[in-house]
Protein backbone atom coordinates (compact mmCIF):
# COMPACT_ATOMS: atom_id res chain seq x y z
CA UNK A 1 0.00 0.00 0.00
CA UNK A 2 0.94 3.67 -0.97
CA UNK A 3 1.96 5.21 3.01
CA UNK A 4 3.64 8.56 1.14
CA UNK A 5 0.50 10.74 1.80
CA UNK A 6 1.55 9.89 5.62
CA UNK A 7 4.65 12.41 4.71
CA UNK A 8 2.12 14.83 3.44
CA UNK A 9 2.69 18.24 5.54
CA UNK A 10 -0.95 18.61 5.76
CA UNK A 11 -0.24 22.05 7.61
CA UNK A 12 0.82 23.47 4.13
CA UNK A 13 -2.71 23.03 3.13
CA UNK A 14 -4.41 24.70 5.73
CA UNK A 15 -4.16 28.58 5.13
CA UNK A 16 -5.35 28.85 8.79
CA UNK A 17 -2.96 26.64 10.25
CA UNK A 18 -0.82 28.22 13.38
CA UNK A 19 2.23 27.76 12.91
CA UNK A 20 4.91 27.97 16.09
CA UNK A 21 6.48 31.48 14.62
CA UNK A 22 3.51 33.34 14.63
CA UNK A 23 3.17 32.69 18.42
CA UNK A 24 5.83 35.40 19.89
CA UNK A 25 7.07 38.62 17.95
CA UNK A 26 10.38 37.42 16.17
CA UNK A 27 13.60 39.62 16.91
CA UNK A 28 13.55 43.12 15.19
CA UNK A 29 17.28 42.14 14.48
CA UNK A 30 18.76 41.11 11.30
CA UNK A 31 19.68 37.18 11.40
CA UNK A 32 23.32 38.65 10.49
CA UNK A 33 23.13 41.30 13.09
CA UNK A 34 22.26 38.98 15.96
CA UNK A 35 25.54 37.03 14.72
CA UNK A 36 27.28 39.91 14.85
CA UNK A 37 26.17 41.44 18.14
CA UNK A 38 26.26 37.59 20.15
CA UNK A 39 30.10 37.36 18.94
CA UNK A 40 30.75 40.72 20.12
CA UNK A 41 29.37 39.47 23.31
CA UNK A 42 31.27 36.33 23.32
CA UNK A 43 34.22 38.75 23.36
CA UNK A 44 32.68 41.04 26.46
CA UNK A 45 31.93 37.86 28.16
CA UNK A 46 35.67 36.85 28.31
CA UNK A 47 36.97 40.28 28.79
CA UNK A 48 34.70 40.40 32.11
CA UNK A 49 35.56 36.57 33.33
CA UNK A 50 39.22 37.50 32.67
CA UNK A 51 38.70 40.73 35.14
CA UNK A 52 36.78 38.29 37.85
CA UNK A 53 33.17 40.36 37.39
CA UNK A 54 31.16 37.23 36.90
CA UNK A 55 28.19 39.81 37.40
CA UNK A 56 28.89 41.30 34.49
CA UNK A 57 28.99 38.84 32.13
CA UNK A 58 25.94 37.43 33.09
CA UNK A 59 24.34 40.76 32.70
CA UNK A 60 25.91 40.61 29.07
CA UNK A 61 24.81 37.25 27.80
CA UNK A 62 21.32 37.17 29.01
CA UNK A 63 20.32 40.52 27.61
CA UNK A 64 19.26 40.11 24.33
CA UNK A 65 19.34 36.42 24.13
CA UNK A 66 19.54 35.15 20.43
CA UNK A 67 15.81 33.04 19.84
CA UNK A 68 13.45 32.28 17.11
CA UNK A 69 14.35 30.91 13.79
CA UNK A 70 17.45 30.75 11.53
CA UNK A 71 19.64 31.98 14.49
CA UNK A 72 21.01 28.74 15.10
CA UNK A 73 24.60 29.58 14.92
CA UNK A 74 24.47 32.40 17.26
CA UNK A 75 22.11 30.41 19.64
CA UNK A 76 25.08 27.39 20.20
CA UNK A 77 27.65 30.92 20.69
CA UNK A 78 25.20 32.27 22.98
CA UNK A 79 24.44 28.64 25.06
CA UNK A 80 28.80 28.39 24.61
CA UNK A 81 28.78 32.02 26.61
CA UNK A 82 26.87 31.61 29.07
CA UNK A 83 28.17 27.81 30.03
CA UNK A 84 31.57 29.31 30.54
CA UNK A 85 30.91 31.89 32.66
CA UNK A 86 28.28 29.19 34.90
CA UNK A 87 31.40 26.65 34.95
CA UNK A 88 33.89 29.48 36.15
CA UNK A 89 31.33 30.81 39.17
CA UNK A 90 32.35 29.85 42.45
CA UNK A 91 29.02 27.73 44.09
CA UNK A 92 29.31 30.20 47.16
CA UNK A 93 28.64 32.98 44.46
CA UNK A 94 25.50 31.78 42.99
CA UNK A 95 22.72 32.78 45.28
CA UNK A 96 23.79 36.72 45.07
CA UNK A 97 24.59 36.76 41.67
CA UNK A 98 20.84 35.39 40.96
CA UNK A 99 19.57 37.41 43.44
CA UNK A 100 20.75 40.67 41.63
CA UNK A 101 19.79 39.62 38.30
CA UNK A 102 16.02 41.32 37.07
CA UNK A 103 12.97 39.05 36.29
CA UNK A 104 13.73 38.69 32.82
CA UNK A 105 17.53 37.87 33.45
CA UNK A 106 16.52 34.96 35.34
CA UNK A 107 13.97 34.07 33.43
CA UNK A 108 16.39 33.84 30.73
CA UNK A 109 19.16 32.05 32.53
CA UNK A 110 16.34 29.02 33.54
CA UNK A 111 15.97 28.67 29.97
CA UNK A 112 19.80 28.06 29.52
CA UNK A 113 20.10 26.17 32.15
CA UNK A 114 17.14 23.80 30.76
CA UNK A 115 19.00 23.71 27.45
CA UNK A 116 21.95 23.16 28.74
CA UNK A 117 21.03 19.99 30.95
CA UNK A 118 18.90 18.93 27.50
CA UNK A 119 22.76 18.89 25.83
CA UNK A 120 24.48 16.88 28.36
CA UNK A 121 26.10 14.02 27.03
CA UNK A 122 26.89 16.21 23.41
CA UNK A 123 28.29 19.08 24.89
CA UNK A 124 31.69 18.74 26.22
CA UNK A 125 31.09 21.97 29.00
CA UNK A 126 27.90 20.93 30.58
CA UNK A 127 28.47 19.48 33.88
CA UNK A 128 25.64 18.10 35.59
CA UNK A 129 25.66 18.98 38.52
CA UNK A 130 27.12 22.93 37.78
CA UNK A 131 23.78 23.13 35.96
CA UNK A 132 21.68 21.39 39.23
CA UNK A 133 23.63 23.65 41.52
CA UNK A 134 22.73 26.80 39.39
CA UNK A 135 19.03 25.50 38.95
CA UNK A 136 18.50 24.89 43.03
CA UNK A 137 19.75 28.62 43.27
CA UNK A 138 17.76 29.88 41.08
CA UNK A 139 14.94 28.48 41.79
CA UNK A 140 14.57 29.27 45.29
CA UNK A 141 15.06 33.12 44.39
CA UNK A 142 12.65 33.13 41.35
CA UNK A 143 9.99 30.21 42.16
CA UNK A 144 8.45 27.29 39.90
CA UNK A 145 6.82 30.35 38.40
CA UNK A 146 10.25 30.96 36.76
CA UNK A 147 10.18 26.69 35.33
CA UNK A 148 6.74 27.96 34.10
CA UNK A 149 7.73 30.90 31.64
CA UNK A 150 10.42 28.46 30.59
CA UNK A 151 7.99 26.17 29.40
CA UNK A 152 5.45 28.53 28.37
CA UNK A 153 7.87 30.98 26.63
CA UNK A 154 7.77 30.11 22.81
CA UNK A 155 10.77 32.10 22.47
CA UNK A 156 12.97 29.56 23.20
CA UNK A 157 17.05 30.14 22.99
CA UNK B 1 -16.39 36.34 59.31
CA UNK B 2 -12.93 35.71 57.57
CA UNK B 3 -12.97 31.59 58.13
CA UNK B 4 -14.36 30.44 54.51
CA UNK B 5 -17.29 28.53 54.37
CA UNK B 6 -16.31 25.27 52.39
CA UNK B 7 -19.01 22.89 50.71
CA UNK B 8 -17.91 19.30 48.94
CA UNK B 9 -19.78 19.09 46.30
CA UNK B 10 -18.58 16.04 44.51
CA UNK B 11 -15.67 13.82 44.54
CA UNK B 12 -14.71 14.70 41.05
CA UNK B 13 -14.03 18.28 39.75
CA UNK B 14 -16.58 21.16 39.20
CA UNK B 15 -16.29 22.30 35.61
CA UNK B 16 -18.66 25.34 36.13
CA UNK B 17 -20.79 27.03 39.07
CA UNK B 18 -22.96 29.87 38.40
CA UNK B 19 -25.28 31.35 41.45
CA UNK B 20 -29.03 33.00 40.91
CA UNK B 21 -29.53 36.39 42.08
CA UNK B 22 -30.61 36.06 45.41
CA UNK B 23 -27.70 33.05 45.91
CA UNK B 24 -30.10 30.64 47.11
CA UNK B 25 -29.52 28.66 44.70
CA UNK B 26 -26.40 27.20 42.38
CA UNK B 27 -26.19 25.60 38.50
CA UNK B 28 -23.16 23.73 38.75
CA UNK B 29 -21.91 20.79 36.59
CA UNK B 30 -19.97 18.18 38.44
CA UNK B 31 -17.76 16.80 34.84
CA UNK B 32 -20.81 15.19 33.44
CA UNK B 33 -23.00 16.00 30.35
CA UNK B 34 -25.48 17.16 33.35
CA UNK B 35 -25.93 20.65 35.17
CA UNK B 36 -28.09 20.03 38.55
CA UNK B 37 -29.66 22.59 40.14
CA UNK B 38 -29.08 23.35 43.79
CA UNK B 39 -30.48 24.96 46.87
CA UNK B 40 -29.26 25.89 50.54
CA UNK B 41 -31.10 23.60 53.25
CA UNK B 42 -29.10 24.62 56.40
CA UNK B 43 -26.84 21.59 56.09
CA UNK B 44 -25.62 21.90 52.77
CA UNK B 45 -26.42 22.17 49.28
CA UNK B 46 -28.98 19.46 47.65
CA UNK B 47 -29.71 18.78 44.26
CA UNK B 48 -33.57 19.92 43.81
CA UNK B 49 -33.19 19.31 39.52
CA UNK B 50 -31.13 17.99 37.05
CA UNK B 51 -30.37 19.54 33.56
CA UNK B 52 -29.92 17.43 31.26
CA UNK B 53 -29.89 18.02 27.32
CA UNK B 54 -26.34 17.70 26.75
CA UNK B 55 -24.39 14.76 25.10
CA UNK B 56 -21.60 15.65 26.40
CA UNK B 57 -19.72 17.11 29.14
CA UNK B 58 -20.62 20.67 29.90
CA UNK B 59 -17.89 22.97 29.80
CA UNK B 60 -19.70 26.36 31.33
CA UNK B 61 -22.60 27.68 33.03
CA UNK B 62 -23.94 31.49 33.85
CA UNK B 63 -26.91 32.40 35.63
CA UNK B 64 -28.76 35.46 34.75
CA UNK B 65 -30.04 37.58 37.93
CA UNK B 66 -32.65 39.47 36.71
CA UNK B 67 -33.91 37.43 34.08
CA UNK B 68 -33.60 34.42 35.98
CA UNK B 69 -32.56 32.18 32.61
CA UNK B 70 -29.52 29.48 32.70
CA UNK B 71 -27.42 29.08 30.01
CA UNK B 72 -25.25 25.87 29.40
CA UNK B 73 -22.27 25.48 27.24
CA UNK B 74 -20.99 22.07 26.56
CA UNK B 75 -18.67 19.95 23.81
CA UNK B 76 -21.05 19.04 22.52
CA UNK B 77 -21.11 22.02 20.58
CA UNK B 78 -24.41 23.16 21.39
CA UNK B 79 -25.64 25.82 23.78
CA UNK B 80 -29.41 25.46 25.86
CA UNK B 81 -31.18 28.41 27.55
CA UNK B 82 -32.95 26.97 30.22
CA UNK B 83 -36.30 28.72 31.52
CA UNK B 84 -38.66 27.74 34.29
CA UNK B 85 -42.06 27.22 33.20
CA UNK B 86 -44.87 25.54 34.71
CA UNK B 87 -45.83 22.11 33.25
CA UNK B 88 -49.60 22.52 31.32
CA UNK B 89 -50.61 19.12 32.97
CA UNK B 90 -49.23 19.47 36.61
CA UNK B 91 -48.42 23.04 36.93
CA UNK B 92 -45.60 22.17 38.49
CA UNK B 93 -42.39 25.00 37.97
CA UNK B 94 -39.62 22.84 35.73
CA UNK B 95 -36.22 24.19 33.61
CA UNK B 96 -36.65 23.55 30.21
CA UNK B 97 -34.06 24.14 27.35
CA UNK B 98 -34.19 25.77 24.13
CA UNK B 99 -31.97 25.14 21.34
CA UNK B 100 -29.34 27.58 20.62
CA UNK B 101 -28.19 27.41 17.18
CA UNK B 102 -24.52 28.52 17.28
CA UNK B 103 -23.00 27.54 14.17
CA UNK B 104 -19.10 26.27 15.70
CA UNK B 105 -17.83 22.68 14.63
CA UNK B 106 -15.59 22.83 17.97
CA UNK B 107 -16.30 22.19 21.75
CA UNK B 108 -17.99 25.20 23.20
CA UNK B 109 -15.33 26.11 26.14
CA UNK B 110 -17.05 29.23 27.76
CA UNK B 111 -20.71 31.75 27.81
CA UNK B 112 -21.21 34.41 30.08
CA UNK B 113 -24.18 36.87 29.63
CA UNK B 114 -24.52 40.44 28.67
CA UNK B 115 -25.21 42.53 31.48
CA UNK B 116 -28.10 43.57 30.00
CA UNK B 117 -29.09 39.50 29.41
CA UNK B 118 -30.51 40.05 26.03
CA UNK B 119 -27.23 38.42 24.71
CA UNK B 120 -24.84 35.77 25.72
CA UNK B 121 -21.37 34.69 24.21
CA UNK B 122 -20.10 31.64 23.89
CA UNK B 123 -16.70 30.75 23.18
CA UNK B 124 -15.52 27.99 21.25
CA UNK B 125 -12.30 25.45 19.76
CA UNK B 126 -13.96 26.73 16.66
CA UNK B 127 -11.65 29.52 16.57
CA UNK B 128 -14.67 31.89 16.84
CA UNK B 129 -17.03 33.34 19.21
CA UNK B 130 -20.97 32.92 19.13
CA UNK B 131 -22.73 36.26 20.22
CA UNK B 132 -26.52 34.81 20.71
CA UNK B 133 -28.88 37.11 20.60
CA UNK B 134 -32.97 36.22 20.67
CA UNK B 135 -34.64 36.69 17.33
CA UNK B 136 -38.24 37.83 18.09
CA UNK B 137 -39.91 37.47 14.82
CA UNK B 138 -38.69 33.42 14.74
CA UNK B 139 -38.58 32.93 18.52
CA UNK B 140 -35.50 31.02 18.31
CA UNK B 141 -31.64 32.75 19.33
CA UNK B 142 -29.43 33.56 16.77
CA UNK B 143 -25.84 33.19 16.48
CA UNK B 144 -23.42 35.78 14.56
CA UNK B 145 -19.68 34.64 15.04
CA UNK B 146 -16.46 36.84 15.83
CA UNK B 147 -14.03 35.42 14.18
CA UNK B 148 -11.20 37.70 13.04
CA UNK B 149 -8.41 37.94 13.68
CA UNK B 150 -8.75 34.47 16.55
CA UNK B 151 -6.43 31.85 15.68
CA UNK B 152 -6.78 29.60 18.25
CA UNK B 153 -9.04 28.02 20.74
CA UNK B 154 -11.25 31.21 22.81
CA UNK B 155 -10.94 29.50 26.48
CA UNK B 156 -12.41 32.87 28.46
CA UNK B 157 -14.57 35.77 27.60
CA UNK B 158 -16.17 38.87 29.97
CA UNK B 159 -18.37 41.50 28.58
CA UNK B 160 -18.03 45.28 29.08
CA UNK B 161 -20.51 47.37 31.39
CA UNK B 162 -21.97 49.05 28.05
CA UNK B 163 -23.80 45.36 26.97
CA UNK B 164 -20.99 45.64 23.60
CA UNK B 165 -17.74 44.97 24.15
CA UNK B 166 -16.30 41.75 24.63
CA UNK B 167 -13.06 40.56 26.60
CA UNK B 168 -11.84 37.13 25.26
CA UNK B 169 -8.95 35.33 25.93
CA UNK B 170 -7.34 32.71 23.50
CA UNK B 171 -4.96 29.42 23.33
CA UNK B 172 -2.80 31.83 20.82
CA UNK B 173 -1.34 33.64 23.69
CA UNK B 174 -3.52 36.73 22.99
CA UNK B 175 -6.48 38.97 25.43
CA UNK B 176 -8.34 41.29 22.84
CA UNK B 177 -11.36 43.38 22.95
CA UNK B 178 -13.69 43.03 20.73
CA UNK B 179 -17.52 44.68 19.89
CA UNK B 180 -20.32 42.19 19.55
CA UNK B 181 -22.60 45.51 18.66
CA UNK B 182 -25.62 44.19 17.39
CA UNK B 183 -27.75 46.22 15.81
CA UNK B 184 -31.63 45.38 16.38
CA UNK B 185 -30.36 44.66 20.21
CA UNK B 186 -28.35 47.21 21.12
CA UNK B 187 -28.25 51.37 21.24
CA UNK B 188 -25.35 52.72 19.78
CA UNK B 189 -22.77 53.18 22.88
CA UNK B 190 -20.93 56.13 23.83
CA UNK B 191 -17.25 56.44 23.26
CA UNK B 192 -15.01 54.36 25.89
CA UNK B 193 -11.55 54.12 26.50
CA UNK B 194 -11.57 51.41 24.40
CA UNK B 195 -12.59 52.95 21.21
CA UNK B 196 -15.89 55.14 20.16
CA UNK B 197 -16.82 53.78 16.96
CA UNK B 198 -17.82 50.37 17.21
CA UNK B 199 -19.84 48.38 14.66
CA UNK B 200 -19.25 44.36 15.22
CA UNK B 201 -16.11 42.71 15.20
CA UNK B 202 -14.17 45.78 15.40
CA UNK B 203 -11.04 44.51 17.71
CA UNK B 204 -10.19 47.17 20.23
CA UNK B 205 -7.11 45.88 21.30
CA UNK B 206 -4.90 42.77 21.41
CA UNK B 207 -2.45 42.12 24.30
CA UNK B 208 -0.02 39.51 25.28
CA UNK B 209 2.16 39.11 28.57
CA UNK B 210 5.77 39.50 27.78
CA UNK B 211 6.35 35.37 28.17
CA UNK B 212 3.21 34.15 25.88
CA UNK B 213 1.34 31.09 27.21
CA UNK B 214 -2.62 30.63 27.30
CA UNK B 215 -4.40 33.48 28.10
CA UNK B 216 -6.92 31.11 30.81
CA UNK B 217 -9.12 34.24 32.45
CA UNK B 218 -9.65 37.70 31.47
CA UNK B 219 -12.17 40.12 32.97
CA UNK B 220 -13.30 43.92 32.62
CA UNK B 221 -12.93 46.08 36.24
CA UNK B 222 -16.20 47.47 37.30
CA UNK B 223 -16.08 50.45 35.52
CA UNK B 224 -15.29 48.80 32.69
CA UNK B 225 -12.03 50.84 32.03
CA UNK B 226 -9.31 48.46 32.27
CA UNK B 227 -9.16 44.63 31.85
CA UNK B 228 -6.97 42.17 33.49
CA UNK B 229 -6.03 38.61 32.36
CA UNK B 230 -4.34 35.66 33.48
CA UNK B 231 -1.76 33.55 31.35
CA UNK B 232 0.17 30.14 31.61
CA UNK B 233 3.19 32.15 32.15
CA UNK B 234 2.52 32.46 35.96
CA UNK B 235 1.60 35.92 35.16
CA UNK B 236 -1.16 38.31 35.58
CA UNK B 237 -1.79 41.65 33.60
CA UNK B 238 -3.57 44.82 33.84
CA UNK B 239 -4.49 46.82 30.84
CA UNK B 240 -5.14 50.61 30.92
CA UNK B 241 -5.90 51.75 27.46
CA UNK B 242 -5.67 55.44 28.38
CA UNK B 243 -3.46 55.09 30.60
CA UNK B 244 0.19 53.34 30.77
CA UNK B 245 -1.42 50.40 28.76
CA UNK B 246 0.12 46.84 29.84
CA UNK B 247 0.75 46.44 33.45
CA UNK B 248 2.17 42.71 34.17
CA UNK B 249 3.65 41.13 37.51
CA UNK B 250 5.32 37.82 37.24
CA UNK B 251 4.53 35.74 39.96
CA UNK B 252 6.70 33.10 41.68
CA UNK B 253 4.34 30.33 41.64
CA UNK B 254 2.43 28.03 39.38
CA UNK B 255 0.07 29.55 36.89
CA UNK B 256 -3.57 31.24 37.59
CA UNK B 257 -6.36 30.05 35.49
CA UNK B 258 -8.86 32.47 36.96
CA UNK B 259 -9.79 35.76 38.10
CA UNK B 260 -12.63 38.19 39.56
CA UNK B 261 -12.51 42.22 40.38
CA UNK B 262 -13.35 42.62 43.59
CA UNK B 263 -13.18 46.79 43.00
CA UNK B 264 -11.88 48.95 40.82
CA UNK B 265 -8.24 48.64 42.54
CA UNK B 266 -8.52 44.56 43.97
CA UNK B 267 -8.88 41.81 41.70
CA UNK B 268 -9.01 37.96 42.91
CA UNK B 269 -6.78 35.54 40.91
CA UNK B 270 -7.40 31.21 41.45
CA UNK B 271 -5.43 28.66 39.85
CA UNK B 272 -2.80 25.88 40.31
CA UNK B 273 -1.45 26.79 42.88
CA UNK B 274 -5.02 26.11 44.83
CA UNK B 275 -5.44 29.20 46.55
CA UNK B 276 -7.22 32.68 45.95
CA UNK B 277 -4.66 35.49 45.85
CA UNK B 278 -5.73 39.08 45.81
CA UNK B 279 -3.86 41.49 43.95
CA UNK B 280 -4.53 45.24 44.44
CA UNK B 281 -3.06 48.71 42.34
CA UNK B 282 -4.38 51.03 39.54
CA UNK B 283 -2.82 52.82 36.61
CA UNK B 284 0.43 53.79 38.73
CA UNK B 285 1.36 49.82 39.14
CA UNK B 286 -0.02 46.27 40.65
CA UNK B 287 1.22 43.91 43.78
CA UNK B 288 0.14 41.05 45.03
CA UNK B 289 -0.89 41.91 48.75
CA UNK B 290 -1.65 38.19 49.81
CA UNK B 291 -3.74 35.16 49.97
CA UNK B 292 -7.44 35.12 51.11
CA UNK B 293 -6.42 31.13 52.31
CA UNK B 294 -4.77 31.80 55.84
CA UNK B 295 -5.12 27.99 56.59
CA UNK B 296 -1.89 26.99 58.45
CA UNK B 297 1.22 26.32 56.45
CA UNK B 298 -0.73 27.63 53.29
CA UNK B 299 2.22 30.21 52.56
CA UNK B 300 4.46 27.40 51.81
CA UNK B 301 3.68 26.80 48.50
CA UNK B 302 5.08 24.35 46.55
CA UNK B 303 8.00 24.50 45.08
CA UNK B 304 10.00 25.72 48.29
CA UNK B 305 10.73 22.34 48.96
CA UNK B 306 14.48 22.36 48.05
CA UNK B 307 16.50 19.56 46.63
CA UNK B 308 18.05 17.83 50.47
CA UNK B 309 14.88 17.07 51.49
CA UNK B 310 13.41 16.21 48.21
CA UNK B 311 16.39 13.52 48.08
CA UNK B 312 15.87 12.66 52.03
CA UNK B 313 12.03 12.03 50.78
CA UNK B 314 12.91 9.39 48.49
CA UNK B 315 15.57 7.90 49.91
CA UNK B 316 12.97 7.29 53.23
CA UNK B 317 11.01 5.56 50.30
CA UNK B 318 13.52 3.52 48.95
CA UNK B 319 15.47 1.85 52.03
CA UNK B 320 11.79 2.02 54.31
CA UNK B 321 9.59 1.46 51.57
CA UNK B 322 7.21 3.62 53.19
CA UNK B 323 6.00 6.83 52.82
CA UNK B 324 6.36 9.82 55.42
CA UNK B 325 3.62 11.47 56.99
CA UNK B 326 3.76 14.16 55.16
CA UNK B 327 3.19 12.46 51.76
CA UNK B 328 0.02 11.06 52.83
CA UNK B 329 -1.41 14.34 54.25
CA UNK B 330 -3.58 16.92 52.75
CA UNK B 331 -2.53 19.95 51.34
CA UNK B 332 -2.38 22.80 53.59
CA UNK B 333 -5.00 24.91 51.76
CA UNK B 334 -8.52 24.35 51.90
CA UNK B 335 -9.42 23.67 48.02
CA UNK B 336 -7.18 20.17 47.69
CA UNK B 337 -6.64 21.10 44.08
CA UNK B 338 -6.49 23.54 40.74
CA UNK B 339 -9.25 26.59 41.19
CA UNK B 340 -10.47 26.76 38.19
CA UNK B 341 -13.40 29.49 38.69
CA UNK B 342 -13.94 32.45 40.79
CA UNK B 343 -17.03 35.02 41.04
CA UNK B 344 -17.86 37.27 42.69
CA UNK B 345 -20.76 36.29 45.44
CA UNK B 346 -22.42 39.38 47.61
CA UNK B 347 -21.61 43.09 47.40
CA UNK B 348 -21.76 44.96 44.37
CA UNK B 349 -19.50 45.23 41.41
CA UNK B 350 -17.85 47.97 42.80
CA UNK B 351 -17.38 46.58 46.27
CA UNK B 352 -17.87 42.46 46.55
CA UNK B 353 -17.89 41.22 50.10
CA UNK B 354 -17.60 37.90 48.99
CA UNK B 355 -16.26 35.74 46.69
CA UNK B 356 -17.25 31.89 45.23
CA UNK B 357 -14.43 29.33 44.12
CA UNK B 358 -14.70 25.72 42.62
CA UNK B 359 -12.33 23.71 41.50
CA UNK B 360 -11.06 20.28 40.83
CA UNK B 361 -11.16 18.73 44.00
CA UNK B 362 -15.16 19.57 43.94
CA UNK B 363 -15.43 21.89 47.05
CA UNK B 364 -17.34 25.05 46.42
CA UNK B 365 -15.55 27.53 49.17
CA UNK B 366 -16.88 31.22 49.66
CA UNK B 367 -14.09 33.15 50.67
CA UNK B 368 -14.75 36.97 52.52
CA UNK B 369 -12.65 39.03 49.80
CA UNK B 370 -11.67 41.69 51.77
CA UNK B 371 -9.69 39.26 54.62
CA UNK B 372 -6.43 39.26 53.00
CA UNK B 373 -3.77 36.93 54.60
CA UNK B 374 -0.09 38.10 53.67
CA UNK B 375 1.75 35.19 52.12
CA UNK B 376 5.20 35.04 53.64
CA UNK B 377 7.66 34.56 51.23
CA UNK B 378 5.98 35.72 48.37
CA UNK B 379 4.47 39.05 49.30
CA UNK B 380 8.12 40.04 50.38
CA UNK B 381 9.45 39.90 46.97
CA UNK B 382 6.64 40.99 44.92
CA UNK B 383 7.46 44.09 47.74
CA UNK B 384 10.06 44.89 45.35
CA UNK B 385 9.03 44.59 41.75
CA UNK B 386 9.45 47.55 39.11
CA UNK B 387 6.32 47.75 37.08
Amino acid sequence: MDTAFRKINVDLFDEEALLPSELYDPDPRAAAQVLADTREKSGAVRGSLSRGDIAGALEVVLDQAPYGEGVDEAKALNLSSVLLILNSTKTSDIPSLVKHLTQQQQDTLMKYLYKGMAQQGDHADVNGSVMLGWHERLTEVAGIGCIVRVMTDRRTV
Amino acid sequence: MSVPEVFPLSVGPITGHAFNADRSQVCVSLNTNEAQVMAYDGTGWKTTETLSEHDKLITSIDWAPNSNRIVTCSQDRNAYVWTQVPDPQTGVVTWKPTLVLLRINRAATFVRWSPHEDKFAVASGARAIAVCSFDEENNWWVSRLLKKPIRSTVLSIDWHPNNVLLAAGSADQKARVFSAFIKDVDKRPGPTVWGDKLPFNTVCGEWASPNGGWVHSVAFSPSGDAMAFVSHDSSISVVYPAGPGLITIKTTILPYVTLAWTSEGSLVTAGHDCQPHVFQGSENGWAMVGSLDSSKGSHRHTGQRNQIEAFNRFRQADSRGSQSEEDTELLPTVHQNTITSVRAFDGTPEQVIRVSTTGVDGKLVLWDANAVAPVAGLTGKMGGLRM
